[in-house]
């Protein structure tokens, strides 16, 4: 069914979130985050920690709050609606999901130091761009050396704890690398949120036996959630990163004078911001269908990927509209808009661009006889 | 029925309402989106559900209505959508009822509400005229007081269904000396009175539901003057929440979609990737518009009503069920062109009338360019002249 108001808990995160992004965060933050080398600040990483942000879906026994996916999202609205290149969706969604799922000793130490926020955690996942939730792994761990090819692994630094999803003789895997070993070969390139993204080669990298987090169904079925709830919570980015930018654009026009009128007095102007606005209404609509869908367990394929689609197409739209009504100014590195657009092209093309997911919408509804509504 | 609908669980209330439904709802009027129930056969409907106690879902139950809980209610249209069931409009029971509930005196509901509920009384809506469309508010059909009576003279049009209806509630000026709001009064007249004519008017999709309604020195009695004297525009206002929200429900485009599913699978189009991307994009527009629609409505249901956002969903459903609509044009080639049933994938509906009947969604209840106005006003501030 999803919500349009939040419960008491999801008020008193945004507040908290609302407070501490609102000096902590947002562009200023993002061109501090811009101008470092790696794109990551651990400073900030550790102050999520301190807030209970990289453990929100972390077990208490990890040292997490184990808040749930729902209030987790309404921290990812917020996060999105300030821009924030930290890696939450990466490490704190995606990464936090299989750590709460692994019991070994190596995942426990790995899951408090996330809680924490002194480590961020990234899972090396995909094998080719573009493709869309977990593809059969090429990657394979056999007596105990991993070897194989992951492309744009998020949230990347040299801090950063490595997972490897691949597959061995027993199924699938979820290993933990040094990323610093012999075999591995890391490119990162930098993305337009700021932050870095590796593609990463493993020769024969040797595995300890102990480095093995998670084996068989239960990795596959952590996985699974893991890049579930990912693309659900940067859906919920997007949304939130729209919802800032049409404010932003909306004030610009109230104040910019032209032909002795605002702006945002001209029709033509005012119909474009109406129909984003609706676009951003029916985004954040979806993430929430997205989210109750994933945790009763019915129509969840179709719903991701509507949300998946519609969210980044949301934001991919406000963005070409925020520069076009902030004229010349909203070209120009100054303004605060290219801060919104730069974030918004990697979170929207990152887990699947508003076309595939598309695609991938209609197959699931022509396959599952479930209903569009 | 006797028992309080209201106490059953919703399940249980779902059922009951679907082995009725299923039981008594004729055959010949399964026919969704194109088909609307008019005249007698509207009639026949409201006798049907009041005789079996399923009639006026959202009144109270003071007036005979059965105080349904909001999402009662949206368990009866979705259990109407599922079994396909023809539109009703109920001008009455929808659209003055409220308006007699709020703004009427006693004597004027006591008279006005049972008919309207045991089918005696089929209404019309009489506001728009040939030169006051979307500007309502620069209505000129006047309405003079002589002594007991008011004499109306004017012209009404797109009364839609007034040649069947037994009255008609209409938007008059009775106040020329003021702003254009400030001088309009809600009236009531019967449709049999001596200097009321009605003229058809043949529309795009071959109906004749649109009307032209005259009125040449119609008199009626003051006691049918609903609310004060030029207080009309704000007693027009009152529609009940809840009828805005099953309004904006994304049923024509649903069903209308599932259509388009029919159509493709007949023509074999199912691995086409340029029809597929199309229909894909559609598919997420109504699966989104279908999750709003259900959040907005839960969150009325527990009293949250954002008005922009109603609005947008009227915005919304409206262009979904055009494009939808286009779509079928656009896989269908010449079958498009014919003015009889396709007979492609077991879709026994004539194209061109799906298509029209999608176009005038977007005008009425307030254009959606004029909702968008009104959205903006909601979100940007009123703007300036
Ligand atoms: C099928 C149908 C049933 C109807 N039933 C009834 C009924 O029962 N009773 C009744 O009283 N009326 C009825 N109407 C009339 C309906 O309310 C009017 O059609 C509507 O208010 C628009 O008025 P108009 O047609 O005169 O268009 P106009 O007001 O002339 O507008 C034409 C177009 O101009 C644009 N436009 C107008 N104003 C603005 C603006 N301010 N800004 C931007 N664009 C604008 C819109 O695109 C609009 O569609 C019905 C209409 C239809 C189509």
């Amino acid at each position: 069914m999803g919500w349009r108001v939040d419960n008491e808990l999801q008020q008193m995160l945004r507040d908290s979130a609302q407070g501490y992004l609102g000096d902590a965060g947002g562009a200023p933050h993002a061109r501090r985050v811009r101008a470092l080398s790696d794109g990551f600040d651990p400073a900030t990483w550790a102050s999520f920690g301190e807030l209970g942000w990289t453990g929100v879906l972390l077990p208490e026994r990890l040292g997490g709050s184990e808040l749930g996916l729902e209030p987790a999202l309404t921290l990812a609205e917020e996060l999105g609606r300030s821009i924030a290149p930290e890696p939450f969706v990466a490490s704190s969604v995606i990464a936090g999901t299989l750590l709460s799922a692994a019991t070994t000793d190596a995942a426990t130490e790995l899951g408090i130091a996330l809680a924490q926020g002194r480590r961020s955690v990234t899972l090396a996942w995909q094998e080719n761009r573009g493709s869309l939730g977990l593809p059969p792994f090429v990657t394979c761990l056999q007596n105990g050396m991993l070897s194989g090819t992951k492309v744009h692994v998020p949230g990347w630094h040299p801090g950063v704890a490595l997972l490897v999803a691949a597959v061995s003789a027993t199924g699938p895997v979820v290993v933990l690398v040094d990323p610093t070993a012999a075999g591995v070969t890391i490119t990162a390139s930098r993305l337009t949120d700021a932050t870095l993204a590796a593609d990463i080669v493993f020769d024969r990298v040797a595995i300890a036996d102990d480095a093995v987090l998670l084996r068989g169904a239960a990795a596959e079925a952590a996985l699974q959630l893991a890049l579930a709830r990912g693309t659900v919570a940067l859906s919920a980015q997007l949304e939130g990163l729209a919802g800032a930018l049409w404010q932003m654009t909306a004030s610009y026009m109230k104040d910019r004078l032209q032909f002795g009128s605002r702006l945002s007095d001209f029709q033509a102007l005012r119909h474009q911001m109406v129909d984003l606005s609706a676009g951003i209404e029916l985004a954040a609509a979806s993430w929430r269908a997205a989210a109750t869908a994933l945790d009763s367990g019915v129509g969840v394929d179709l719903a991701i990927h509507a949300a998946k689609a519609r969210c980044s197409q949301a934001a991919q739209d406000m963005s070409r509209w925020a520069i076009q009504y902030h004229g010349a100014f909203g070209y120009t590195d100054e303004a605060d808009v290219g801060l919104f657009v730069h974030a918004a092209l990697a979170w929207s093309t990152w887990l699947g661009n508003p076309a595939a997911h598309r695609r991938a919408a209609l197959v699931a509804y022509r396959s599952g006889n479930v209903r569009h509504g | 029925m006797a028992e309080d609908l209201n106490a059953l669980s919703h399940d249980a209330f779902r059922a009951r309402w679907r082995e009725w439904l299923h039981a008594n709802f004729p055959n010949e009027w399964r026919i969704p989106i194109i088909h609307r129930l008019a005249g007698e056969d509207e009639r026949r409907w409201h006798r049907m559900t009041y005789a079996a106690g399923w009639r006026a879902p959202s009144w109270p139950k003071e007036y005979g209505g059965l105080g349904l809980s909001l999402e009662k209610q949206l368990i009866m249209n979705e259990e109407m959508e599922a079994h396909r069931c023809a539109r009703v409009l109920d001008s009455g029971g929808a659209l003055l009822a409220p308006v007699l509930m709020k703004y009427g005196t006693e004597e004027q509901k006591a008279r006005y509400l049972p008919a309207i509920l045991n089918g005696d009384d089929l209404w019309c809506q009489g506001y728009s005229e040939p030169n006051s469309g979307s500007d309502l508010a620069s209505l000129g059909t006047t309405a003079v007081k002589d002594g007991k009576h008011f004499i109306i003279n004017g012209q009404k049009i797109w009364t839609t269904l007034a040649a069947f209806a037994d009255r008609i509630f209409v938007l008059v000026r009775t106040n020329k000396d003021v702003k254009k709001q400030a001088g309009i009064s809600f009236i009531l007249a019967d449709m049999d009175l001596p200097g009321l004519t009605v003229r058809p008017i043949m529309n795009l999709a071959g109906e004749d539901e649109l009307c032209e309604v005259f009125f040449d020195n119609v008199c009626v009695p003051t006691e049918n003057l609903v609310g004060a004297l030029d207080q009309g525009w704000t007693v027009a206002k009152a529609l009940l929440g809840d009828e805005r929200i099953t309004n904006g429900a994304p049923t024509l485009p649903r069903q209308s979609f599932e259509m388009l599913e029919q159509l493709v699978q007949g023509l074999d189009l199912g691995d086409d990737q340029g029809v597929n991307d199309r229909v894909a994009v559609l598919l997420c527009d109504l699966h989104d518009l279908a999750a709003l629609h259900r959040q907005v409505a839960d969150a009325a249901i527990r009293g949250e009503v954002d008005n922009a956002v109603l609005s947008m969903m009227k915005v919304l459903a409206t262009e979904l069920f055009q494009h939808i609509t286009d779509e079928m044009l656009r896989v269908s080639n010449e079958s498009a062109g014919l003015v009889e049933p396709v007979g492609i994938g077991g879709l026994d509906t004539d194209l061109r009338k799906l298509f029209m009947v999608a176009r005038p969604s977007t005008i009425y209840a307030g254009a959606n360019e004029v909702q968008r106005n009104i959205i903006s006003n909601m979100l940007l501030g009123p703007a300036a002249k």
